[in-house]
């Protein structure tokens, strides 16, 4: 059962294989899932490992069970009303209660409140209920009554469901999601109320019950509308939007945070003394200090564009790690010096810039595109020598790769050092780089 | 058999409804709950909470950039064991000498290797029946950790170095295990792939009302509504470091101390707000904005 379901889900980039149908197969005979609600929940924890994930999910079970297909950018509430389930569902609804007088936007409230009704929705009605109706109980009401009824008869009928063998309860459960496809036939086999909910076929019974918007309706609504449950296009360029993501490559470049090892010379110096007794002695090997210069192109209108983000960006990943940011400016390219300032007035001379520390890791930030005669033998020496120095040396592109081959001073200097598309996935190329080259002690 | 009953939360503890269903599938499944979200939104507290509201046992282990799997588990104290061992062999030489006083081993046995086995909060956990095991901030510790707890996790068996013996429960009596995060560093998809997720959203306005309600009883409604009104405003103007529960109810903490008029009037002014802001860029950042516009801030945060 449910066969084509980890292949539908993987069509959204969502991890899903044979074990989420275990899995669910385990939550269905453990009693987990009863109703459509139940099932978002259950595959929501087995499917859904970070919050990106919540926006294809939510899609992704939108189109496998209920055929509701949500576009790029729509939102839930539109989705919905144009879907053709939900067309069926309201004619249904509306023949159920034919002297309803409410608007379309109550009308998707009630149909999510329905698809996202869960058991444990159900219990809480009920005991809640229960608890009314003993205080009241010197008010006999002919409403209150009723609905008590019905709500016992509820849990009677729940208690009846988990007696369906398995088996035919999944093949209830895949009948009902192809129900979806095919053309309705009026009455009671829609997802929510007629078939996996425990309310069973038909009956005055499943409208006693009404959750009013609390559950997992407004859950996916507000995941629909909120980029931050999408996951983060890897290949743009950075901005405001992925801008974490870019921060989480540049994470990369922190080496491994302190750890003990065996100190093999002062073991054996140690155990000689004790006569023999060879306990071991450990060390702690020291964390190596992150430094990291920027060398930013903010000339020209090419850059303006980027300068903030950038700035942004290295200026997050300080407050975040302590260590030694330099930042420096150049126009269009480098040649007997750099600027400490924005606005290029402070020069500081490549002979005093290539004193520093080589440990430094140097991030050269710029589209490497100028007239050609700027390029001249000064620069490329000046590129020369900053690798030599700095063997952690890349350069950050922001020009998206496709254009690079048409420009030429990009492809010379492109030979001199290493160039990477200021992305998040060009970033952490670039660090993986960076960390091949290893250690220049 | 350990406990598969929906637990809502207590008195002390506000447990979204989300989270409690969450939890409760992951007990009956017998999985790990893995826990994500903002610092500050509960994450550890669910375990504890959970373990005092049913008096049922916790063990905690918090992950520290040291963490390993043997303290997890279980290692073997080898300095301990080389100690005893030279301990008989003084002794014995002791006796051939005719002294006798003798060095003491604690009861320890060198011939009982489980002497020396020094048991982590994994197997405590798994050794008592519905117990609660709290993994704490498993996003700090070494690349390798998450992997190495894998091979337990799925096959809920533990083998104890040298004594070689096995501690294994069943899927009855696994404990409730929760894993917190706060995805300072991505966990290995497989190691995910183990555990039941869930994130936690920021709580809204009505569900903090709750919160509140539960840490502070006797708190003023009035108070309440201007604090949160402040508190959700200062969250919406791009901060660094956005306060969060813990630093709302801590800020509380500080206010309830005051008359209700008092209370007001700090909150309205911000007092006390090194209790919500953490970095000197946020503070100047709001001073800023208390300072420019004092009467939009004003207007923003009195309730109508």
């Amino acid at each position: 059962m449910f066969e084509s379901l980890p292949a539908r889900f993987r069509d959204y980039d969502l991890k899903a294989d044979v074990r989420t149908l275990l899995l669910l197969r385990r939550s269905i005979e453990r009693g987990l899932i009863k109703t459509l609600g139940d099932m978002y929940n259950v595959l929501r924890g087995i499917i859904v490992k970070d919050p990106e994930d919540m926006g294809p999910y939510t899609k992704a079970y939108y189109a496998y069970f209920l055929n509701i297909d949500i576009e790029n950018g729509e939102s839930l509430h539109d989705a919905i009303v144009r879907s053709e389930t939900f067309r069926n569902w309201r004619e249904d609804y509306l023949k159920r209660h034919p002297d309803l007088d409410i608007d379309l936007e109550e009308l998707v409230n009630r149909f999510l409140d329905e698809v996202h009704l869960t058991t444990y929705d159900i219990k809480e009605i009920i005991s809640g209920r229960e608890l009314f109706d003993k205080n009241d109980a010197d008010q006999p009401d002919d409403d209150g009554g009723n609905l008590q009824e019905a709500a016992r008869k509820h849990l009677e009928k729940m208690a009846d469901y988990s007696d369906i063998p398995l088996e035919e309860l999944l093949e209830r459960l895949e009948k009902i999601r192809d129900q979806q496809k095919t053309n309705h036939s009026g009455g009671s086999h829609w997802v929510g109320t007629g078939g996996i909910s425990p309310y069973g076929h038909g009956g005055a019974a499943r409208d006693g019950i009404r959750v009013g918007g609390t559950g997992g309706g407004k859950m996916a609504r507000m995941v629909m509308g909120d980029r931050k449950y999408f996951p983060v296009d890897m290949d743009s360029i950075i901005n405001d939007n992925n801008v974490d993501a870019a921060l989480a490559s540049l994470k990369g470049i922190i080496e491994e945070s302190p750890y003990d090892k065996l100190d093999v010379d002062t073991t054996i110096k140690e155990g000689l003394k004790r006569g023999g007794l060879f306990l071991p002695e450990m060390k702690n090997v020291e964390d190596k200090k992150l430094q990291v210069i920027l060398l930013i192109d903010n000339g020209g209108y090419s850059m303006d564009p980027y300068i903030i983000t950038i700035r942004e960006l290295f200026k997050k990943m300080k407050t975040r790690f302590a260590h030694d940011l330099e930042t420096y400016y150049f126009h269009n390219t480098i040649y007997d010096r750099v600027f400490s300032d924005v606005r290029r007035s402070k020069p500081v001379f490549i002979d005093r810039f290539l004193k520093k520390d080589p440990n430094y890791k140097v991030f050269i930030i710029g589209d490497a595109s100028m007239a050609p005669y700027e390029l001249n033998k000064q620069s490329l020496r000046t590129y020369l020598k900053i690798k030599k120095k700095f063997k952690k040396t890349v350069w950050l592109n922001p020009e998206p790769k496709r254009y690079w081959h048409h420009t030429f001073t990009l492809n010379i200097i492109k030979q001199t050092i290493d160039m990477f598309p200021l992305t998040p996935k060009g970033i952490e190329e670039a660090v993986q780089e960076m960390n091949r080259r290893g250690n220049n002690y | 058999m350990a406990d598969k009953t929906y637990w809502t939360g207590s008195d002390k503890y506000h447990c979204d409804k989300d989270l409690a269903q969450v939890f409760h599938i992951s007990r009956t499944l017998g999985m790990p709950l893995l826990i994500e979200g903002e610092p500050g939104t509960g994450k550890t507290e669910l375990p504890i909470q959970y373990a005092r509201d049913l008096g049922l046992e916790l063990f905690v282990y918090p992950v520290g950039s040291k963490s390993n799997v043997e303290q997890f588990v279980a290692s073997f104290d080898h300095v301990k064991y080389l100690r005893d061992s030279q301990v008989e062999i003084l002794n014995a030489q002791r006796e051939e000498k005719g002294l006798a006083s003798k060095l003491t081993t604690g009861g320890r046995q060198t011939e009982n290797m489980s002497d020396y086995v020094v048991k982590g909060p994994a197997v405590n956990a798994f050794l008592s029946p519905n117990s609660v095991l709290l993994i704490d901030e498993i996003d700090k510790a070494p690349r390798e950790f998450p992997n190495d707890l894998l091979y337990a996790l799925s096959h809920r068996k533990f083998i104890l170095p040298e004594s070689g013996e096995e501690i294994s429960v069943s899927e009855e009596n696994m404990p409730a295990i929760v894993i917190t995060s706060n995805r300072e560093q991505e966990l290995p998809t497989a190691f995910k792939g183990r555990c039941i997720y869930h994130y936690i959203h920021f709580p809204e306005a009505d569900v903090m009302r709750d919160i509140i309600q539960k840490h502070f009883p006797q708190i003023e409604n009035k108070i309440v509504d201007v604090a949160l009104d402040v508190f959700y405003h200062l969250r919406n103007i791009g901060l660094e470091r956005a306060p969060t529960t813990r630093e709302l109810l801590n800020w509380l903490k500080y206010i309830k101390t005051y008359s209700t008029e008092e209370a007001i009037q700090k909150i309205e002014n911000i007092e006390g707000v090194g209790t919500l802001i953490k970095t000197q860029g946020d503070l100047e950042k709001i001073q800023r904005h208390v300072l420019r516009d004092p009467d939009d801030f004003k207007r923003r945060s009195t309730p109508n």
